[in-house]
This record gives structure tokens, C-alpha cells and sequence, in this order.
């Protein structure tokens, strides 16, 4: 008994095979290869989608070619992989929440794994690779993928690794997000220690545990898809040290490429990161609000980190406020809280914990702040304007705006990029 | 239903900025498409959730960038018929014009919630479509170079002589040479109709690319 996608396969084969013969049209074609490939010392299963003219370099480049299927067949040549992820956008769409709908592999046993179970699974992944699992994975994902260009081809991928449904509301998102699927569909070349950071990236969504790998996996994905538009040429080499450089620099990385980090803007990590990030901020306030001289370095490293940009303006501020004490402030609380707010965070007199990082005007109140990382208290006057308000700060507008960021996250946000 | 007329400029400038937002990923798409210019300035980014070839080149964005501001206004009043992205050879012969003609309902309702969605979806068709349009066409000849025309009520077009919307980044009007292609062909590409804009788009081709030697 034949699977029916093999017939989907020899039908396409077969189509090209005609036109050829005829010379009617001149159609180019995308394979889908998979196989044992070898890199350093490493045996993984690949499975790359490549060009026509590739195809004989992949398949000599795999120690056991396990499968050759063609994938698409179209009449324009393809620059890059774009066009294959776009033309099935809208069925994919469609099916989001029916991954299985067009998948041939059906097992009635096949039950979605509770998160515990998952949890249980990323660790053991994380161990040397276990190959005959992935392998299997990946037959079975060559297997649902069609040839013709189907919606199961996504969804074959992820829909066979049996993982919770969690899993797949976090990946149906992730599905949305163009950065990671079409690479991972299209240029699968990375290695099984790639594939899995894949399956941790999946099982990691539901625990939250993130964001390096997903970063790392995001990275990579950005970086190959950059790199280049076939499938099969990026060098291994230029991705271990891609892999190192990201380890190390995940995160600067993240701020000077800004364009990419927008494409990410609203990708769950970033979110979880930028949560984390914001949650250690206002731990570590807290102690420090009480202390005058206390300047600890590391809610200034922390803004470093996050936008580097304005983190050398905090330094410079920092001087002007150790130096003048020239305002009319008669209020010895006042100037505490400006040393305090070389930690950049403070107490008010309502209560509210405020981080202060305009160190400009020295006739600046204690609250005005444009930086905070609110516990919004129920006693929020105003409606926050944020930027508007903000920048009437700049003017010297003390307590109205001082009233007026008492407020969202949004407004402390803006407060990186107003005070230049 | 809600319906808006033009007067009602908020409206008109949210059709206007989807709109050149499209015409600048459609640009950079048939540069990269085309081969104008080498495939390694471009960067693969997301529009409208699919994978799109942008140019990282400062200033051939920047030039796009101001084109497109400057084509802005005349499509926030309707008096942008056609936008032209026309590809020339060494002699600053058009080879090929990608024509986008546009036309707004004078009358914009809204009259369902997925408006904009659908919206995407259309103009994800056309960015598609753009993306294999070398099924259709013929190759360029090598060291093309590009421009964009727009097609404006004659109104329009003394406005613009005459103020300068974005300095130093002045609009003249097109030579007759740069605007007559000989021997073309049309080529269809894409339609799209949607309740806030009506868009085709289609391409003329000049029948021999290779160099000619005009008199």
C-alpha cells in the first residue's frame, strides 16, 4: 500500500517529465532532499529544498541520500525561496488550526503530549542528539510534506512532532512569523544539532525557558536567510561560528541590527525577553531606592544592553548631577533622590516607584521622570500623553508632566529615545 | 457601514500610506527581480507576512524613499493615475515599464470589519505575482538602469513643479524619450480590486531588448 503522497510525488514527476519531453514550456524545478550528511565528526539528517541545478551537489554531498522527491514545479526560475513560502500563504492560513487536514499520516494513537511530558522530552533532547528519533521525525515529515504546493508542507513539519497543543498555539503564532518557517522549510541544511534547537525552540515556547535558543534559532535563521537565497550552499563552517558569535553577542547583536529586530518586534520572545529584562529592573530598584550614595552599575548595564544608544547619555548625566546641586530644590529628599537617580530610580512623594533618566535639568522635580517602570498605582491622575508629555518635560514643564507619567510602560518606552 | 468621502483626510492619507508602502516594497522587488541591480545589496525582510527582497543600499533607498513621499500627496487627492517603474538600458531606451494604475473610489465606504486584511491579502497577490513575473518576461539587457514616472492630472503636475515637497529632490517632467517605448508588448500581471483602491498592474515590453540602434 502506497502512501498517497508518493503518488502526489510521481504525478509531478511526471508532469515535468511530459512538458520536457514536449518542449512546450520551459518549467524549472525545486527538489526536496534528504539524507545522512556528515560534518565534523557529526552525523545528521539534512533535508534541504534546493534548485535544479543543485540538486546533484546536495545529493553528493550526503553520505546516504534517503529521499528525492520534486517539491514545486513552476515556470519562472526562482531567485530565492520567497515566492514557495508565498504561494500556499493563504491555504496555510486557512488551516492553521487543522494542521493534520491535509497530512496523509494518520495514527489514531498519535495524542498530543501534556507539557509535562514535553519538559521531560527537551531534556533528554538535550543530551547528545538522539538521531533515530529525529530521523524518524523527519521521515515522517517528508513523508506529509507534498509536492505540489500544498499547506501541509508547514504543517507536516511541526504537526508530526507530537507535541502539546500549547505547543501548537505558540508555533501557529510562530507559523505567522515568515523568519523562521520558510528557513526552516526551505533551507533545512542545518545539522541535527540544529534541528534540535527546533524542537527545543518548540518545547521551550510553552515552558518559557527561551529565549537563548530561540534567539540563537531566530539569529540563524535571520543570518542564513540573509546569507543566501539557495538552500544548500551555506557553508556549515560559517554557521558554527555563527552560532558562537550569537552565544556571545545575542543580544548586541539584537540592538545594532534594528531593522531585523523590528521584523521581530512582535515574535513572543521578544517579548519574554523584554519582560525578563523590565522584570530584573524592578528588582533591583527596590533595595537601591532607599540608599542615597548606592549607584549600582547594574540597572545601567541592564539599559546598556537594551539600547546602547541613549546608555552613554545616562553616563554623561550622570556628571552634570554629581556636579551641580545648583537648583532651587530646598527639599533634602530631593537631592537624594537625584544621587538615587544615578540608579535612576526613586521614590515619590505618592508612593510610586519612579526611574528617572533625564539628568539634563537640574530644576527637574523628583517626579518627573520619563523612565518608569510602573506598578501603575490606582491613583494615576492623568491619562498618560507619553511622548507629548515627555517632551514637554524637555520645556521645563515640571509637575503637570511629572503628573502625566505616572503611566504606562509605553511612556517609559519613549523615554529611551526622547532625552537626546 | 461607515462611508467616508475624500474630504475626510485622515481616511485618504491611510489609503495613501498603504498605498506607497506598497509601491516601495513593489519597487524594490522588480529592482531585485529584474536584475538592475546585483542580488547581493538586497536583504530579505517581512511585508505583509511573506518574505520580500529589500535593497540595504543607503542611497538607492533614500531615493526611493523620497520618490515615494513625493508621489504621496498626489495620491492622498486621486490625482495619481498611474505610477511607472520604467527600466532603461545603457541608452536610456525603456526596456520595460512596470505599470501600476491606480484608481480610487470617490467614495470610499468601509463596509466590513477584515477590510484591511483583505486589503493584505490582495496586495500579498500582487508581490507574489511580481516575484515570478520572469516567467513572462524576457531578460534584460545588462547595465540597465531604472526611474519612476507618475502620470498625474495636468493640475497636479504644475503643483508640483512648484513646490518642492521634499528639497533638492525636484520633479521635472518626463522626456518623450524616456516615456515612448518602441514596439510593445503588454503584459498583464495582476488586477486588484478592493473597496478603498482598484490597482493593475501590467507591464510593457519593448519587443527586442537587446541594443538597438536608435537614428
Amino acid at each position: 500500500m502506497v502512501p498517497p503522497q508518493c503518488v502526489y510525488f510521481r504525478m509531478l514527476y511526471h508532469y515535468l517529465d511530459q512538458k520536457r519531453k514536449e518542449g512546450s514550456a520551459r518549467l524549472h524545478a525545486t527538489y526536496l532532499v534528504s539524507g545522512k550528511f556528515v560534518e565534523n565528526g557529526t552525523t545528521s539528517h539534512k533535508v534541504s529544498v534546493v534548485r535544479e541545478d543543485q540538486l546533484e551537489d546536495a545529493k553528493s554531498k550526503m553520505s546516504l541520500t534517503v529521499s528525492v522527491h520534486v517539491y514545486s514545479v513552476q515556470k519562472a526560475v526562482l531567485k530565492d525561496s520567497g515566492p514557495l513560502y508565498s504561494a500556499d500563504y493563504d491555504a496555510v492560513k486557512e488551516n492553521l488550526r487543522n494542521c493534520s487536514r491535509y497530512s496523509a499520516i494518520r495514527c489514531a494513537d498519535a495524542v498530543p503530549r501534556s507539557s509535562a511530558e514535553v519538559q521531560q522530552a527537551c531534556e533528554t533532547t538535550q543530551a547528545p542528539p538522539p538521531e533515530t528519533e529525529q530521523i524518524k521525525a523527519n521521515h515522517s515529515n517528508l513523508a506529509s510534506k507534498p509536492t505540489s504546493k500544498q499547506p501541509k508542507g508547514i504543517m507536516g513539519m511541526f504537526a508530526n512532532k507530537n507535541v502539546s497543543k500549547n505547543q501548537d498555539s505558540s508555533k501557529e503564532i510562530k507559523l505567522e512569523q515568515k523568519e523562521v518557517t520558510p528557513v526552516v522549510e526551505t533551507s533545512k541544511t542545518k545539522p541535527a544539532p540544529k534541528t534540535n534547537p527546533v524542537t527545543n525552540f518548540f518545547a521551550k515556547q510553552a515552558a518559557k525557558k527561551p529565549d537563548k535558543s530561540i534567539k540563537e534559532e531566530v539569529e540563524i535563521a535571520q543570518t542564513s536567510s540573509s546569507v543566501d537565497e539557495k538552500p544548500t550552499s551555506p557553508p556549515p563552517k560559517a554557521e558554527t561560528p555563527v552560532k558562537e558569535e550569537l552565544a556571545k553577542d545575542a543580544v548586541v547583536e539584537k540592538d545594532t541590527s534594528k531593522t531585523k529586530r523590528l521584523e521581530h518586534s512582535d515574535s513572543e520572545e521578544e517579548k519574554n525577553e523584554s519582560r525578563r529584562k523590565k522584570r530584573r529592573r524592578i528588582k533591583k530598584p527596590e533595595p537601591d531606592s532607599s540608599d542615597d550614595e548606592v549607584i549600582p552599575d547594574s540597572p545601567p548595564q541592564l539599559q546598556e544592553k537594551r539600547d546602547p544608544s541613549p546608555s552613554p547619555e545616562i553616563q554623561v548625566k550622570k556628571e552634570p548631577v554629581a556636579v551641580s546641586h545648583s537648583d532651587e530644590l530646598s527639599d533634602c529628599k530631593r537631592r537624594k533622590r537625584r544621587r538615587v537617580l544615578k540608579s535612576r530610580t526613586f521614590v515619590d512623594d505618592e508612593g510610586c516607584i519612579v526611574t528617572e533618566k533625564d539628568y539634563e535639568s537640574e530644576s527637574y522635580s523628583e517626579t518627573e521622570d520619563d523612565f518608569k517602570f510602573s506598578q501603575p498605582t490606582p491613583k494615576n491622575p492623568n491619562p498618560p500623553k507619553p511622548s507629548t508629555g515627555k517632551k514637554e518635560e524637555e520645556k521645563k514643564s515640571k509637575k503637570a508632566a511629572a503628573a502625566s507619567n505616572k503611566s504606562t510602560k509605553q511612556a517609559s518606552i519613549m523615554g529611551f529615545f526622547q532625552k537626546k | 457601514m461607515t462611508t467616508l468621502t475624500r474630504q475626510d483626510l485622515n481616511f485618504g492619507q491611510v489609503v495613501a500610506d498603504i498605498l506607497c508602502e506598497f509601491l516601495e516594497v513593489a519597487i524594490h522587488l522588480i529592482l531585485y527581480v529584474r536584475e538592475v541591480y546585483p542580488s547581493g545589496i538586497f536583504q530579505k525582510r517581512k511585508k505583509y507576512n511573506v518574505p520580500v527582497q529589500m535593497s540595504c543600499h543607503p542611497e538607492l533607498n533614500q531615493y526611493i524613499h523620497d520618490t515615494l513621499h513625493c508621489v504621496k500627496p498626489l495620491i492622498e487627492k486621486n490625482d495619481a493615475e498611474k505610477v511607472v517603474v520604467v527600466i532603461m538600458d545603457k541608452e536610456h531606451h525603456p526596456v520595460e515599464r512596470f505599470v501600476f494604475e491606480i484608481s480610487q473610489p470617490p467614495l470610499l465606504s468601509i463596509s466590513s470589519d477584515t477590510l484591511l486584511s483583505h486589503v493584505e491579502q490582495l496586495l500579498r497577490a500582487v508581490i507574489l505575482k511580481i516575484s515570478v513575473c520572469d516567467a513572462v518576461l524576457e531578460n534584460n539587457p545588462p547595465g540597465c538602469t531604472f526611474t519612476v514616472l507618475v502620470h498625474t492630472r495636468e493640475a497636479a503636475t504644475r503643483n508640483m513643479e512648484k513646490v518642492q515637497v521634499i528639497k533638492d529632490f525636484p520633479w521635472i517632467v518626463a522626456d518623450e524619450q524616456e516615456v515612448h517605448m518602441q514596439e510593445p508588448r503588454l503584459i498583464p500581471l495582476k488586477t486588484m480590486t478592493s473597496d478603498i483602491v482598484k490597482m493593475q498592474l501590467y507591464v510593457e515590453e519593448r519587443a527586442q531588448k537587446q541594443c538597438l540602434n536608435v537614428p
